[in-house]
């Protein structure tokens, strides 16, 4: 394993695939630190440029953006007190107060270095049980992939912050976009109403495109040319102070049992579908607050805070990379576009992509690895260049993200039909997003619609005996699992309704 | 009884599930597969209606419950600022096959720009038109010179 690790990492260390990484470090970074830019818009942007390249050079870019996006956000949230990306959320609630008690640079280093950490220790859990894993995963029949995914969907239309239902609605949602088109089975042509146009379907990515960054945008611009009377105080324009590496990694250092915990934190929630990196920095702070000897420090400029929100954050990438490269099931919005990117690339993921691809397998532990350097070496060289990024005006920054959306359409097949459906599904992602549909469990549902019912009818075809999703011990767990996840999400909701009655003053 | 913004959303989704569960009933078997290619189909759009149905009946419960005061303080939208960047969106994607890529695109960016922040001095202009341009000219030649990319040509301009 070692020797294919060594391998892999001088294989990446060669300029073909080393050039793409920093590139996409370097966008990740940049992208992060813009505030409404997200990781996923990141990513999905910097997808067209990979359509060229070669398989691994185009997944160690993405895997550069993730890393970047990961820790880009954290810029934002020190500076204007606004997470730039949402799996920064955490950092912003000690990373601006220390900003604002004179000490920028430190609430900047500590969260870098905090990230940089609790990423290669997340690696150590990639590269070691990730094989674990996948052989766990072989022994899934179609049975258990059914109820694996119905798990997944289960989870994040329960974890959605919006309304239980609409989260389920979504995922329905999702899920007959991946009807309309010829069925898996038998080549019979669904939902077309004889029209060309969808014949063959909607095309992934550009539904993808359309609904996340489209209606991203488009919420964004809600938003400009009003008042900023709801903006807090910013410290845009603040050069940092003087400050030593050193002194912040012994600070880091000094709480051994933090920096370790915020990372299986942070791992944890990455190998479990789809709840994302805002969850895990705000949980692993959670946890940090609760095991902090000085609680009350929090909030305040406390560097407990940030370490354990930045630490978790890069350690949850380590952990959807783990559930991609075993299952093929996206933990994430970013991985979701991944899993789409190997898709283009002809490579199918799951439990033998290791043992079948083991080149690129270890390609990318060493491009994740080698990523954190790299922002390293991109957040020390260009921290001035990046302080002003963060106030380039979204009158700018909107025609240019929506011109490479457009083109990452188009560059899937050359044709305007995909421009198209990124439109249509633009209004759609806009109108879900104003009827507070949540997203997550939309493209959930999109990625793995076609799996879903693949697996169902396969089991079906194997034994008619519906009982058996019930009746083997897996399959039986996962979709017990699955009705948990949903009977504790309306329990959750009914005590917030309860509590909201409750705090209600009487008149 | 009123409806409110979920009820209509889940009366429309309602009718959408419906009018595809009745198509999916019609969808041909086959001889060799036990369940047709409209057996998943059936399930998830009744799970869609069921979940509408019980969207709409949430909504109309919610408008008998005793309104809850919202906050004051939220601020207004620009929802016309939406309309207007959909409506050159919108002209963008029909004019790239008819421009293509490198003048539709400067003109997009132009316009967008112009439109979410109109600039007030030449110097604003200037800069709005090196944006719009640099941003056409960086794209086509990335893409369509470095990655080989080829690129909506216009059946107007020729290029």
């Amino acid at each position: 394993m070692l020797d294919l690790l060594w391998h892999g990492l001088v294989n990446i260390a060669q300029w073909k695939y080393l050039l793409p990484l920093f590139a996409g470090t370097f966008i990740g970074v940049i992208g992060g630190s813009l505030p409404g830019v997200t990781i996923t818009m990141t990513v999905i942007v910097v997808l067209p440029f990979t359509y060229g390249l070669d398989p691994l050079a185009g997944l160690a870019a993405m895997t550069g953006v993730y890393v970047g996006g990961s820790t880009g956000g954290l810029i934002a949230c020190c500076l204007l007190g606004i997470p730039g990306s949402p799996a920064s959320i955490a950092t912003t609630f000690d990373g601006f107060p220390m900003s604002r008690n004179g000490e920028p640079g430190r609430a900047i280093w500590l969260g870098v270095w905090a990230s940089v950490w609790g990423g290669l220790l997340g690696a150590l859990f990639l590269v070691f049980l990730t094989g674990p894993l996948a052989a766990i995963a072989l022994e899934f029949g179609p049975w258990e992939y059914f109820s694996l995914f119905v798990l997944a969907m289960a989870m994040v239309a329960g974890l959605t912050e919006s309304s239980l239902l609409k989260g389920l609605i979504s995922t329905a949602f999702g899920l007959l976009i991946t009807l309309v088109g010829h069925d898996p089975i038998g080549s019979v042509p669904r939902f077309t109403f004889g029209s060309e146009f969808i014949g063959g379907g909607f095309p992934f990515l550009p539904v993808l495109i359309g609904i996340f960054a489209f209606a991203q945008i488009m919420t964004d611009l809600e938003k400009l040319n009003l008042p900023h009377g709801h903006a807090p105080e910013s410290l845009a324009g603040i050069r940092l102070e003087r400050f030593s590496h050193l002194k912040v990694n012994l600070e880091i250092f000094r709480q051994p049992f933090l920096l370790a915990w915020a990372t299986i934190v942070g791992l944890i929630i990455g190998i479990l579908p789809a709840i994302g990196g805002s969850a895990s920095s705000v949980m692993a702070y959670d946890q940090a607050k609760k095991f902090s000897k000085t609680p009350e420090r929090f909030g305040k400029g406390h560097p407990e805070g940030i370490i354990a929100s930045e630490a978790s954050n890069n350690a949850n990438v380590s952990g959807s990379l783990m559930t991609i490269m075993a299952f093929g099931i996206p933990g994430d919005a970013v991985t979701a576009v991944m899993l789409g990117a190997m898709t283009i690339h002809g490579i199918q993921s799951g439990p033998l992509f290791i043992s079948q691809n083991p080149d690129l397998a270890y390609g990318i532990y060493a491009a994740y690895i080698l990523a954190h350097p790299c922002m390293l070496l991109i957040c020390v060289a260009l921290m001035p260049l990046m302080l002003r990024v963060t106030s380039v005006r979204m009158a700018v920054l909107a025609p240019v993200v929506l011109v490479l959306c457009v083109v990452g359409a188009y560059a899937l097949n050359n044709t305007m039909q995909s421009v198209y459906v990124l439109l249509l599904f633009g209004v759609v992602g806009y109108v879900l997003v104003k009827l507070g549909f949540p997203l997550a469990p939309l493209i959930l549902g999109l990625i793995l619609g076609d799996q879903i019912e693949i697996n169902l009818v396969r089991a079906i075809m194997t034994d008619a005996d519906p009982w058996l999703f019930l009746t083997r011990p897996i399959s039986g767990g996962l979709l017990l699992a699955a009705a948990a996840s949903v009977v504790a999400a309306i329990w959750q909701h009914m005590r917030h309704q309860n509590r909201v009655i409750e705090e209600e003053p009487d008149f | 009884m009123s409806i409110g913004r979920d009820g209509i959303a889940g009366l429309i989704l309602l009718a959408i599930s419906l009018v595809l569960l009745v198509q999916s009933f019609q969808l041909p078997s086959l001889p060799i597969v036990p369940v047709g290619p409209g057996f998943y189909p059936a399930i998830v759009l009744s799970f869609m209606a069921a979940g509408s149905a019980l969207l709409v009946l949430q909504d109309l419960l919610s408008h008998r419950a005793p309104v809850v005061a919202t906050a004051p303080d939220t601020p207004r939208r620009n929802y016309r600022l939406v309309v207007i960047a959909f409506a050159i969106v919108g002209f963008y994607v029909a004019l790239l096959p008819l421009l293509g890529f490198r003048v539709a695109t400067a003109l997009f960016v132009g316009a967008l720009q112009a439109a979410l922040g109109r600039p007030r001095t030449a110097r604003q202009w200037a800069v709005l038109a090196a944006i719009a341009l640099g941003t056409a000219a960086v794209s086509y030649f990335v893409f369509e010179r470095y990655l080989l990319v080829l690129l909506p040509r216009g059946a107007w301009t020729g290029f």
